[in-house]
């Protein structure tokens, strides 16, 4: 690590182009045949977290346009932009923008596309039709189900799978090799065992260890450990012991200091019920599961984040209280 | 501890010499219930007593009934609006005939309360019984003058109450500061009686808000708390009538006749009930009630439903009243709700939050949703507990992190990491790191001007990535109001 700059892994070791990607060689296969013929039909990458939907679209756009592919790719997040006007009125403006040279369409990625709701989804299938003179669409989705049939229908489908584990260890072992990281062999198939085939978890969890220092089985786990404010943990475990002011300061607390929403922490708690830091009897954890859930769905439907949690908060000071 | 009353209730009128200043009121009430203590039924068999809140209309009604040996049967006529409940509930008490002794006073409270349109029903219902009842019945109104009471006002009683004078108060409120041994100054009385307009029971609540508060009233607290913080003293009311509710309906008038929006009136309660209520399961039932406020109002929000709001009341008042089932009321004061600096704190770090989100999308190809969920928190890691304090500064270079988004990864050790990024960057990058990092931007030119401008700045490029978080800002108020 000799440079002055340094960037996360995940960022530094993505594929840049179609040829990068080691694994889902059927997928890559596909589509280096529409670089090849210059032209394709409007895609639909599904598959869990990490798989490498995002990146594909990139490397192909790339492997399409060259260097300065950018200037033809409009990006959009479904989660992170206002509703399909937005999403419109950007489409409307980059359909107008100019075309690249040698291939008479652009491309628009559009990621997490099974957020969108099935009305707005309508709206979209409108879009591509529209637009499909001079654009093609990649939707990126991690449940294919909630992306509607007329959709379905005109988009060609590709299912990207969990990486295997002699794909995620090789990728960890040339990024470990690289870096010049201390590592021991059995700490990669750990981190995949943890991150579940999803590459960019696995890359994260490699180089936060690896900041820690010598990369064990140990420091894998105490690094998961660390990625989880340590003080939610702490939260609960004073709720349990009756202590509800306590873990109500804290509760407070956690939210400024790291910034987290009310479905953060939510998510946070649900993850700490089932993880083995926390010594609670087997069917408490189901129940506790339960009370966050409804807790959870009241978050969702717009209620006050600190009304809720204060309130799962005195829930759990009464279990322990009947636990103890 | 014991159980402590308010004080408007522990220092009602128990005689009927103890109500002030309503001579005339009992000139003409006190002859017409003699008629009916002696049996001679008297040609109106109700009447109503109007006047202002607070004079001391029901009062009155309890010290005759206490100094003539009537029972007294309190309904609050709100709660029965049809006309069957009417016929039903009234009609049987007003039915009941004494047999030896004890005759039966039946008292319907805050009859102007009734609506014209829906209980047209139960107007009628309540005059016919009127013209049957075999025992007095006092209603109580504000105003009686009001159309859809005429037909009742032919058949009763009327009988006025008159506003309390100032001088009328203060002496009521210096009796309190005697029963109590409470340090009073007879100008701070002055004061809140003034402020009062005649109402008593808002002139002890203020007393007693200021007391509870500083253990002593004082013309400079008062005037401080009175004047400036009005609504804080009517928030005061608002939460002990809640907390000392004995009635489902007493909570929820509390809510409802509160002139605070129920938001405010939610984050108090939300800020003060762990400081009233000790009993784990009493807290739980309170704050799973709040909890649940908070959802129907949500629904009464963003999806426009607007007649949840009632539901909202309910939780709030009689649910957090009734959570109490266990434990007694704690004598600890009432704070302002911290939610107020909470919310600037969190939002101010939300923002950075978002900021960086929005930065690192841009780079590693993902929602910024998914940045916060699954890279924010290894980050979080690398910052805190990195041996080396130039790894995490090198990565805080590369994004060109501002410091308060460093401080928000780093948490306490964001100096020691700032100071290493900052000797890196007079170090200057080596022709190899520069190179290494200029390829790292290729994929995307304007990332190489920020990368090339970094130098000639201050720091580690203050204020950058400004325009995010207040996209994000309003994207969050859009859809959460402006809770």
């Amino acid at each position: 690590m000799s440079s002055a700059f340094d960037v996360l892994w995940v960022e530094k070791y993505r594929p840049r182009s179609l040829k990068d990607i080691v694994n889902q060689e059927d997928i890559v296969k596909r589509l280096m045949k529409f670089v090849e013929e210059r032209n394709m039909p409007h895609l639909l990458f599904a598959g869990p977290a990490g798989t490498g939907k995002t990146t594909a679209a990139h490397a192909l756009a790339r492997d399409l346009y060259g260097e300065g592919y950018k200037q033809f790719v409009l990006e959009l997040n479904a989660s992170d932009e206002r509703g399909i006007n937005v999403i419109r009125e950007k489409v409307k403006e980059f359909a107008r923008s100019r075309t690249p040279p040698g291939i008479p369409f652009k491309i628009i990625i559009l990621d997490e596309a099974d957020n969108m709701t099935s009305d707005a989804q309508q709206a979209l299938r409108r879009l591509m039709e529209l637009y499909s003179a001079s654009t093609r669409f990649i939707l990126i989705a991690n449940y294919p189900s909630k992306i509607i049939d007329p959709i379905q229908s005109r988009c060609a489908f590709f299912r990207f799978q969990p990486l295997k584990k002699e794909d995620v260890v090789e990728r960890l072992r040339f990024i470990a090799e690289n870096e010049g990281v201390d590592y021991e062999e059995e700490a990669l198939e750990t981190i995949y065992e943890i991150s579940e085939g999803d590459m960019r978890k696995a890359i994260n969890i490699l180089q936060s260890a690896a900041a820690l220092g010598r990369v064990t089985v140990d420091s894998v786990f105490k690094v998961v450990g660390m990625a989880r404010p340590r003080e939610v943990r702490d939260m609960l475990k004073a709720a349990l012991d009756g202590e509800f002011e306590a873990a109500r300061t804290m509760l407070r607390r956690i939210m400024i200091e790291y910034g987290l929403s009310g479905e953060d922490i939510v998510r946070q708690i649900h993850k700490e019920i089932f993880g083995n830091e926390l010594k609670i009897p087997e069917e408490q954890r189901v129940l506790i599961a339960d009370y966050l859930g409804e807790i959870h769905y009241r978050l969702v439907e717009g209620s006050d984040d600190d009304i809720q949690l204060t309130a799962f908060l005195a829930w759990l000071t009464v279990l322990g209280r009947h636990a103890s | 501890m014991t159980r402590r009353l308010p004080w408007v209730i522990k220092y009602r009128p128990k005689r009927i010499d103890e109500v002030v200043n309503q001579d005339k009121a009992k000139q003409a009430l006190i002859p017409w219930i003699e008629a009916w203590a002696s049996g001679r039924k008297p040609a109106k068999r109700a009447a109503l007593l109007y006047g202002p809140p607070g004079v001391g209309k029901t009062s009155l009604v309890e010290a005759i009934a206490k100094e003539y040996g009537f029972q007294l049967v309190e309904l609050n006529a709100s709660d029965y609006r049809r006309d069957v409940d009417i016929k039903r509930i009234v009609g049987s008490a007003a039915r009941k005939r004494p047999l030896y002794g004890r005759g039966l006073i039946i008292l319907l409270d805050e009859i102007d309360g009734i609506a014209p349109r829906e209980d047209a029903g139960g107007l009628r219902a309540l005059l016919e019984v009127i013209k049957e009842t075999e025992n007095p019945i006092v209603m109580t109104a504000n105003d009686p003058w009001k159309e859809q009471l005429r037909p009742l006002r032919d058949a009763v009683l009327l009988v006025e109450f008159r506003q309390l004078a100032t001088g009328h108060i203060v002496r009521l409120l210096e009796r309190i500061c005697k029963a109590e041994r409470l340090y009073c100054e007879k100008d701070a009385l002055k004061y809140i009686a003034e402020k009062s307009m005649g109402d008593v029971r808002a002139a002890i609540n203020d007393l007693e808000a200021v007391a509870e508060g500083y253990g002593k009233v004082t013309l400079s607290l008062v005037k401080a708390l009175v004047r400036g913080r009005d609504k804080s003293i009517d928030l005061w009311r608002t939460l002990n009538s809640i907390y000392y509710a004995k009635y489902a309906w007493q909570a929820k008038k509390a809510v409802t006749s509160s002139e605070e929006d129920y938001e405010t009136l939610l984050a108090w309660l939300n800020d003060n009930t762990h400081r009233k209520y000790k009993e784990p399961e009493d807290l739980y039932r309170a704050y799973d009630a709040l909890s649940r406020a908070s959802l129907f109002l949500a629904r009464a929000k963003y999806r426009g439903h607007w007649s949840m709001l009632s539901y909202v009341f309910d939780l709030m008042g009689p649910g957090v009243a009734f959570a109490r089932v266990k434990g007694q009321v704690a004598r600890e004061r009432f704070s302002y709700p911290e939610r107020i600096k909470l919310m600037a704190q969190l939002r101010q770090v939300r923002e950075t939050r978002e900021a960086l989100a929005g930065k690192l999308a841009e780079r590693i190809l993902a929602s910024r949703a998914t940045i916060k969920r699954e890279v924010i928190p290894f980050l979080t890691a690398i910052f805190r507990n990195s041996q080396d304090p130039t790894v995490p500064a090198r990565i805080a270079l590369g994004y060109n992190m501002t410091r308060e988004e460093v401080k928000l990864l780093a948490g306490a050790r964001a100096e020691e990491i700032l100071k290493a990024a900052e000797r890196i960057r007079k170090a200057r990058p080596g022709e190899e790191g520069e190179k290494a990092v200029r390829e790292e931007r290729q994929a995307k030119p304007a990332g190489l001007d920020a990368f090339l401008g970094l130098g000639s700045r201050g720091g580690i490029a203050p204020g950058k990535g400004a325009s995010r978080p207040q996209r994000s800002t309003r994207r969050r108020g859009r859809r959460r109001g402006s809770s």
